[in-house]
């Protein structure tokens, strides 16, 4: 029988869980929310201190002479900028230059580096491998991982952590230690905030939970879901694989591929570097000829929408979570797109969407309309291109 | 410095008919060699004061001869009437003797099965068409499938239109026996054990498979159009054949270098630029023809951080699987009965042969090895088959002694006299043809002769037209398609591919 997995931190999440909404990820069990409403974890994200266990992310230590080699080879990212203590985060391509999935890369010495991934990698790392001086082990079962998100999270951390946390800089990580228990903080998150990802011993995980919400308490720390934090990523303007894009692993057809430089992530192709990686000719050539798609952000219109609703004699009706689903965006009456990602925003108060638009309809500015279910009617709200995220507190990178 | 307009990275055949034609259409070639002889696996070799054809002793194609003009440089083929007789060594001092004259065949047939006597010669008619079509199809690019360029699909026409004439019957028949067993082959055609065995040992020859493995039909024909029938047809010594290929070359401008082993292909934005030679040494030429087999060309002289994943894997991927040794005997004089230029097998049964593939399946050295033994003056060279590359327990060096005493035991039952007569002996186990001849795994191939190897699946799908994803880098050895034994046929193909690009 298929059984999905506990993660680390399960002894204490399975009590936490009020709805038992639990939610696949990579094969294990996480909590979509700990309390009945999201509200209070999503606020936790952007007012105070959110507790998020992530550790289904699949983890892979690369150590050796030629790790540097191999993970120039496969990820589009020029890793040989990549300082001691730096993280990147990039993604990687198939042969023609489409995604394979994306995540982030930390060095953690001069020859060893941790790459997370959402989906398995072993065997792309290790066929990449061919000929070279390295080691790749897989440690996502071995080790846990907590997402500590929110403006507080550095005043939680420096409570509990032997060293202050102030120090770091964004995308970049440090050894710690907390209670006597050693373990690697970097200040990276899918949220958009101030935050920090916690990499600890898989035995450990539970000492660790136990003295971040102690030492979060008057930080007014709160565990959360992996549905608000779907709210947040959303309004920070970051993408979900399977979700926003599809990896060309999965992909059934090439419509269903998407280049990094379509999901707005040209800036991680790092095409001035030397030699051979996967997809470079496809990219050097996307680059050369420009994209046909473009991954966006779409607002949608408040009076647009409120006369849709008003036309059948309701307020709006908008689901107050982050719906996965793909909804169409057309120009006049033509689709010339789809929204992957739709999300109330309540820090914003704007409904908002990731869009991937086709060329030349992905100009911010342009006057699009998305679709909106309105009393089981399929119309169309008025919608307006803006560039991503959405939202990005000074905070995020200070 | 000197430029040129291809460097070509091995002096074997391949090599060589590559250069030959290329400088005979007025390019500058350089031919870089590792070994300080040229031949690559058709070399005649010096051990202990015996000469011998080392490796492998072959034939070119007709029109290369021809083409090259190397009857000017001292190679003339046979007469039919002097092509010697294939002589299969039965228990109790039998034999069967195949001569290539087929009423001589027939008559020797027929003690074994009159039927089949009477059967020989339409066999000999199918096998002639056979050839002809294998011949054709070597003769023609394979499509990168399955995308198929226009000039690429009216080369296939033609090799179609080759088929047909055939005639129907055949054409059909042709395509039939290509995926069958040697053994399914030969029992539609014959009933006589000794003859089914002697003609299937062809169809194993070279290969690791057995004569119940699908395809050895295949391998049969190919061996067959390669030697120009059952027996080795020799146009002389296998070093007179390359000293011949070496004169062309030269006479039309060709420049060699032996004793210049190449380390590495230089690449820059995966375009060819060079070699780099083992003593640092780099030489500039934007065309590289690699006669390497393509898992030595790829993931030892490019590397495989050139190269897609996909396409490193699939090369990995590639079964080399060498399972042959060759042993030299230096003799006296050739014991009775034995004559010099003769082709012996020792293939007695069907059964006998299977067993002994049976043993490289399990990485042992068969214990009742099927032998091919070619002869001269005062040498005995064995093709011992199964000899597998990697053996299920123990090094090759450990095994000499045992592989030696297996075929010489093996010949001494036909040939009593043959061990008081040996005065030395050369050994060349899997290994040795790797380390020696730059044979990955030993695979005297360049790859297994085998149905997922051949045609355009040679050396890897999509890539059997010479072409590599470097740009102006060529494979032009036995490892892509025509290739595989000796023929010069991929030497030839892979020379006008280059000459129409440069």
């Amino acid at each position: 029988m298929i059984q999905l997995l506990h993660t680390p931190f399960h002894e204490r999440t399975e009590l936490l869980c009020q709805p038992k909404n639990w939610r696949r990820w990579a094969g294990y069990l996480v909590a979509g929310s700990y309390e009945m409403s999201l509200d209070r974890e999503y606020w936790a994200i952007r007012n105070t201190a959110a507790l998020i266990d992530v550790s289904p992310l699949m983890k892979y230590l690369i150590t050796g002479v030629d790790a540097a080699l191999l993970l120039n080879r496969v990820v589009t990212r020029d890793i040989d900028k990549l300082q001691v203590g730096q993280v990147y985060y990039t993604g990687w391509c198939d042969e023609d230059g489409k995604m394979i999935d994306d995540g982030t890369l930390s060095r953690l010495d001069e020859t060893t580096y941790r790459l997370t991934s959402a989906e398995p990698s072993l065997r792309w790392l290790t066929m990449n491998a061919v000929g070279l001086e390295l080691e790749i082990t897989e440690i996502t079962d071995s080790m846990a991982a907590l997402s500590l998100q929110g403006p507080n999270s550095s005043s939680v951390l420096n409570r509990c952590c032997d060293n202050p946390v102030d120090e770091i800089k964004y995308f970049r990580l440090m050894h710690n230690e907390l209670d006597g228990i050693p373990i690697s903080i970097s200040r990276t998150g899918y949220t958009g905030d101030l935050g920090y990802e916690i990499w600890i011993d898989a035995k450990d995980a539970l000492p660790v939970w136990d003295a971040l919400i102690a030492a979060g308490h008057d930080f007014g720390i709160l565990p959360v879901g992996i549905l608000a934090m779907d709210m947040a990523r959303v309004e920070a303007g970051l993408f979900m694989i399977e979700s926003d894009y599809t990896s060309s692993d999965h992909a059934w057809i090439k419509a269903q591929q998407s280049s990094p430089f379509e999901l707005g992530l040209g800036w991680t192709v790092n095409l001035d570097k030397p030699g051979y990686f996967v997809g470079r000719p496809a990219l050097a050539r996307e680059q050369r000829e420009g994209s046909t798609w473009k991954l966006m952000g779409l607002e949608v219109e408040w009076d647009g929408l409120e006369a849709l609703f008003k036309d059948v004699g309701l307020p709006p009706q908008i689901l107050s979570m982050a719906i996965r689903a793909s909804l169409p965006v057309r120009s006049g009456k033509k689709q010339i797109g789809y929204v992957s990602t739709a999300t109330w925003s309540p820090l914003l108060k704007k409904y908002i969407a990731l869009a991937h638009l086709q060329k030349p309809y992905f100009e911010p500015g342009t006057n699009l309309r998305m679709e909106v279910t309105v009393q089981h009617h399929r119309q169309y709200a008025p919608a307006r291109v803006v560039t991503l995220p959405f939202y990005e507190p000074e905070w995020k990178k200070r | 410095m000197k430029t040129y307009d291809a460097i070509i990275i091995g002096a074997g055949h391949n090599g060589l008919v590559s250069a030959a034609y290329l400088a005979k259409a007025g390019k500058q070639v350089l031919v870089l060699e590792s070994r300080a002889i040229p031949g690559g696996t058709l070399v005649t070799e010096e051990f202990d004061g015996f000469m011998a054809d080392m490796v492998q002793s072959g034939n070119l194609c007709p029109d290369i001869i021809r083409n090259l003009k190397l009857a000017r440089f001292g190679l003339k083929p046979k007469p039919v009437s002097e092509i010697p007789a294939f002589i299969s060594l039965l228990p109790d001092s039998d034999i069967l003797v195949l001569e290539s004259d087929p009423v001589k065949a027939a008559e020797s047939i027929k003690r074994f099965s009159p039927k089949d006597a009477a059967r020989w010669p339409d066999f000999l008619t199918f096998m002639e068409k056979a050839t002809k079509f294998l011949e054709s199809a070597y003769d023609t690019l394979m499509p990168r499938l399955p995308k198929v360029s226009l000039s690429e699909g009216y080369s296939l026409a033609e090799l179609a239109l080759d088929l047909r004439l055939a005639g129907r019957k055949n054409m059909l028949n042709i395509i039939r026996v290509i995926p069958m067993t040697a053994v399914e082959f030969l029992e539609e055609w014959f009933e006589s054990e000794q003859l089914k065995a002697a003609v299937a040992s062809v169809g194993i020859h070279g290969v690791t498979l057995g004569v119940m493995s699908a395809g050895t039909t295949f391998n049969l024909i190919h061996n067959w159009l390669n030697r120009g029938g059952l027996a080795h047809q020799y146009l002389g010594r296998a070093g007179q054949v390359t000293d011949a290929l070496v004169a062309a070359a030269e006479a039309y401008g060709a420049e060699m270098r032996l004793s210049a082993e190449v380390t590495s292909i230089k690449i820059e934005d995966n375009q060819a630029a060079g070699v780099v030679l083992k003593d640092g040494e780099e030489i500039s030429a934007q065309t590289v023809l690699s006669s390497a087999d393509p898992k030595r060309t790829f993931l030892t002289l490019v590397g495989p951080m050139e190269l897609s994943p996909t396409f490193v894997w699939h090369t990995q991927s590639i079964k080399m699987r060498g399972s042959v040794a060759k042993l030299h005997l230096g003799l006296k004089s050739l014991p009775d009965g034995m004559a010099a230029d003769t082709t012996y097998t020792i293939a007695p049964a069907l059964n006998y042969l299977e067993r002994a593939y049976d043993a490289a399946k399990y990485g042992q050295i068969s214990e009742k090895p099927y032998l091919e033994v070619t002869t001269s003056e005062n040498v005995i060279s064995i093709h011992f088959q199964y000899a597998p590359y990697k053996l299920k327990q123990g090094a090759w060096n450990d095994k000499r002694d045992t592989l030696e005493k297996l075929a010489v035991d093996t010949l001494a039952v036909h040939f009593p006299e043959l061990q008081s007569s040996i005065v030395k002996s050369k050994l060349l186990t899997p290994a040795d043809l790797e380390t020696t001849y730059s044979l990955t795994e030993g695979d005297l191939n360049h790859g297994q002769i085998m149905l997922d190897q051949f045609m355009f699946m040679r050396p890897i799908p999509g890539w059997s037209n010479h072409k590599t994803p470097i740009d102006g880098l060529y494979l032009c050895g036995s490892g892509v398609h025509a290739g595989g034994g000796i023929s010069g046929a991929s030497g030839r193909n892979a020379a006008k591919v280059v000459s129409k690009e440069i």
